[in-house]
């Protein structure tokens, strides 16, 4: 841990002053907070177990959002990036990329403490969030390890090896906290390597289970027809009532050569859903059976409760990066409806159950093959919104082409294969679900905007475009009503409220910036 | 895998010479910079592949070249009905160059789940004839190019993937030159202002004048429009069949 000259002065400064505005400081995070989080919280990737990316704030509505100003800050100090989603917990935000983790005053940006992870060789691509358990909070790192600290001080807990990154395995996950199982999963596209879901005990580090969603040979369960990969290095969603987590899964390897492993590879590019108890699947659904594109359906399965052709249900919707939305009985993994949302030439249909069907003209060739999408997806890691007023599952899609390359030579480890995309653009569109219509688009610029969605209960969205503007957005058409030009937008962007201000936080490039209306704003 | 690995990777792995261990504070090792004059314009100065020439790393003639036995004369003589040259180099150039290739294959063999190439003898399967045809007809290609005009000595500036990479999307890898769209901008008082497109999203419009000057404008502001010929090979790629591109990349290999 790297501390500042005077960081633990500032801790014992922050720590008098939470204790007297915020009731549940010093008491850690209850897990079961997590079933329904408090408003001064994003206590969780996604904020709560369900996806959404949903907040029932209304202090910034579509009125007075034009007003939004900078209320802090922070400069992490470093060239990479902030892909991560902030976890806020005790008026605490926690925010990291690879190898660095910084507590920070979630009302002033002020450091509190920061941690850096020592130098390693494993692969620094990202980092998507921590997660937080009690007095503890839980950093994946580059070599596939996962560090517990002392959530209010940045020291050391332990540190356990997830998987091993001599293989090939990296970590950029933030993981799930279910009860007293933190789920945390791994990355690998460059080795053959079995995709991996592993449940850690938040207060030993030990290990509680993994789930194999390509199980090695010779292990019960193996029917993956020889493909290795589906690593979910993505965070879940879970259904308490149900008592299943729901996790989407990575792409097959060897990644472009689809004739090394036959059939359509279970579960690879799948959505299953685990007993987070035991690691069991319940059931599983392919996104893309026999992927040979690089199309993961790692993307948020979001969940959410309403009728659908009258019947009511619990339902899975996923914009998966195969440019095809889904929409699943999350009980039991049945289809009830799939359709594009992005420019597709893959398929030649939809088969009974549901999935796409591969069209093997636009597999990987010797001499090329021109396909939509291309590697990057439809959409990608950066989450999508469901907005349960107007029923409608906003989403950060891009229309793009990729060629794609394959011969024998290329031989079936790792890779594979050769693909270059060609050209994309970005639309951020509002889908409705029931009918698979897009009921607004806005054009987000060249190429994939890496910014996600956020959308509030006042009718307000919050993305970002390719040109590093963040945005808000009226939910109901998709006009315009706010900009700051802050740099890559990271991701998407959350919001809580502490001493009755509203805040949005969004990433730029290496700084965190938290936006609210101007202090002493009249409610609206 | 996601996106950023995808990006990440595309740019590190080609960029990343594979003689160079990470950190990239070894000495150069003999042969590199050889390799790179004189070898490394169609293999790739990391002998991964090139414009023209094949990945060296996976070439079966490497696999089996004990100490320049097969490589050396090769080299030295060339493959002239395949397009490579003779090199008269002296014999201790050529052991460097053959030890650097070993090196390189050596290095590739320890990554055996990296992104490949695709070599130059992969993209001959058009029909050259068939190309032409869409080039004039369906493709409207000839709406904008002349195979005698811009085109002419096209397939000797570019060859192989790159060729192709520029014929699906010309926007890309454009260097310094400018970007072909024009722009008009209308300002409030009436001034008509147009240039080379500089700049562009939901609230800026951006053009480079006349005299190599930035100029920008509140989208909200003025009035403007965009003329891009690159929108015909946007909206082409939802038109080629494969079929089709593989024979205007053939029609294009002809134009020397």
């Amino acid at each position: 841990m790297m501390r500042r000259q005077s960081a633990a002065r500032l801790f014992l400064g922050a720590a008098s002053v939470l204790a007297r505005c915020v009731g549940s400081a010093g008491q850690g995070l209850d897990p079961a907070a997590l079933l329904k989080p408090a408003v001064d919280s994003w206590p969780t990737y996604h904020g709560d177990y369900s996806g959404q990316r949903h907040s029932p704030l209304t202090q910034i509505t579509p009125a007075n959002v034009a007003q939004l100003t900078l209320a802090w800050a922070f400069q992490t100090g470093q060239s990479a990036q902030i892909k991560a989603t902030p976890i806020l917990v005790n008026g605490i935000v926690y925010i990291s990329t690879p190898d660095h983790l910084w507590a920070i005053d979630a009302r002033s940006a002020r450091q509190i403490w920061q941690y850096r992870y020592p130098d390693n060789t494993g692969f620094h691509i990202g980092h998507r969030g921590v997660a937080v358990y009690k007095d503890s909070v839980y950093l994946t790192t580059p070599d596939a390890h996962l560090v517990a600290l002392d959530a209010r001080t940045g020291t050391v807990k332990w540190n356990v090896e997830i998987a091993d990154a001599k293989k090939g395995y990296w970590s950029t996950n933030a993981p799930l906290l279910v009860r007293n199982h933190l789920l945390v999963g791994v990355a690998g596209d460059f080795d053959n390597l079995p995709g991996m879901l592993t449940s850690i005990d938040p207060e030993t580090g030990k290990t509680q289970w993994i789930f194999y969603s390509t199980p090695p040979p010779g292990t019960p369960g193996a029917t993956s027809g020889g493909a290795t990969g589906g690593q979910m290095w993505m965070t879940g969603t879970y259904d308490p009532e149900l008592d299943l987590v729901y996790v989407g899964t990575g792409n097959p390897t060897p990644v472009l050569n689809g004739d090394a492993r036959p059939g359509d590879n279970p579960w690879t590019c799948s959505i299953v859903a685990i007993h987070p108890e035991t690691g069991k699947l319940e059931w599983g659904f392919q996104a893309t059976p026999h992927d040979t594109h690089d199309w993961d359906a790692s993307e948020v399965p979001v969940l959410v409760d309403g009728t659908f052709d009258g019947v009511p249900r619990k339902m899975l919707m996923q914009a998966s990066r195969n440019g095809y939305f889904f929409v699943l009985d999350r009980a039991n993994g049945t289809s009830l409806r799939t359709f594009p949302f992005a420019t597709v030439n893959w398929a030649s249909g939809i088969d009974r159950a549901g999935r796409p069907i591969p069209n093997r003209d636009k597999e990987p060739a010797r001499d090329g093959r021109l396909v939509a999408p291309n590697e990057g997806g439809g959409t990608n890691y950066r989450s999508p919104s469901f907005d349960p007023a107007t029923g409608l599952f906003i989403v950060s899609a891009q229309d793009s082409y990729g060629i794609y390359f394959f011969k024998p030579e290329h031989g079936a480890y790792g890779w594979a294969g050769a693909d270059y995309g060609v050209f994309g653009r970005g639309f951020l569109r509002a889908i409705d679900y029931r009918t698979g219509a897009i009921r607004w688009t806005h054009a987000l610029g060249e190429g994939a905007s890496p910014a996600g969605v956020l959308t509030t209960a006042s009718g307000l969205v919050f993305s970002g475009d390719s040109s590093g503007n963040v945005l808000a957005l009226r939910t109901s058409d998709g006009a315009t009503l706010w900009h700051s030009s802050i740099g890559t937008v990271g991701n998407s962007p959350i919001t809580y409220e502490l001493d009755g201000r509203q805040y949005v936080v969004v990433a730029g490039g290496g700084v965190l910036f938290g936006f609210a209306l101007p202090e002493g704003t009249p409610p609206s | 895998m996601n996106l950023e690995h995808a990006l990440a990777l595309i740019v590190l792995l080609p960029a990343v010479p594979l003689a160079q261990a990470p950190g990239g504070r070894e000495a150069e090792p003999p042969g590199q910079s050889l390799f790179a004059a004189r070898c490394g314009f169609c293999h790739g100065r990391d002998a991964a592949g090139g414009e023209s020439g094949p990945d060296l790393t996976i070439s079966p003639l490497v696999a089996k070249d004990v100490g320049g036995d097969t490589l050396i004369p090769v080299i030295r003589d060339g493959r002239v009905d395949k397009g490579m040259p003779a090199f008269a180099l002296g014999a201790s150039d050529l052991d460097a160059i053959v030890a650097f290739i070993h090196d390189q294959k050596k290095k590739a063999d320890l990554n055996p789940g990296r992104r490949r190439s695709v070599d130059l003898a992969d993209l001959q399967t058009g029909n050259a004839e068939a190309g032409k045809a869409y080039f004039n007809g369906a493709g409207g290609c000839a709406r904008c190019h002349a195979p005698g005009g811009d085109l002419a000595g096209v397939a000797t500036r570019l060859k192989g993937l790159a060729l192709m990479q520029r014929m699906l999307d010309p926007g890309r890898n454009r260097g310094q030159k400018p970007n072909p769209a024009i722009v008009a901008v209308t300002t409030r008082s009436g001034e008509t202002v147009t240039g080379h497109l500089a700049y562009r999203d939901e609230f800026t419009i951006a053009l480079t004048d006349d005299s190599g000057w930035y100029r920008s404008w509140p989208t909200g502001q003025v009035r403007f429009s965009v003329d891009d010929p690159l929108d015909a090979h946007r909206a082409q790629l939802g038109k080629y069949t494969d079929r089709d591109m593989h024979d205007v990349l053939a029609y294009l290999q002809t134009l020397r």
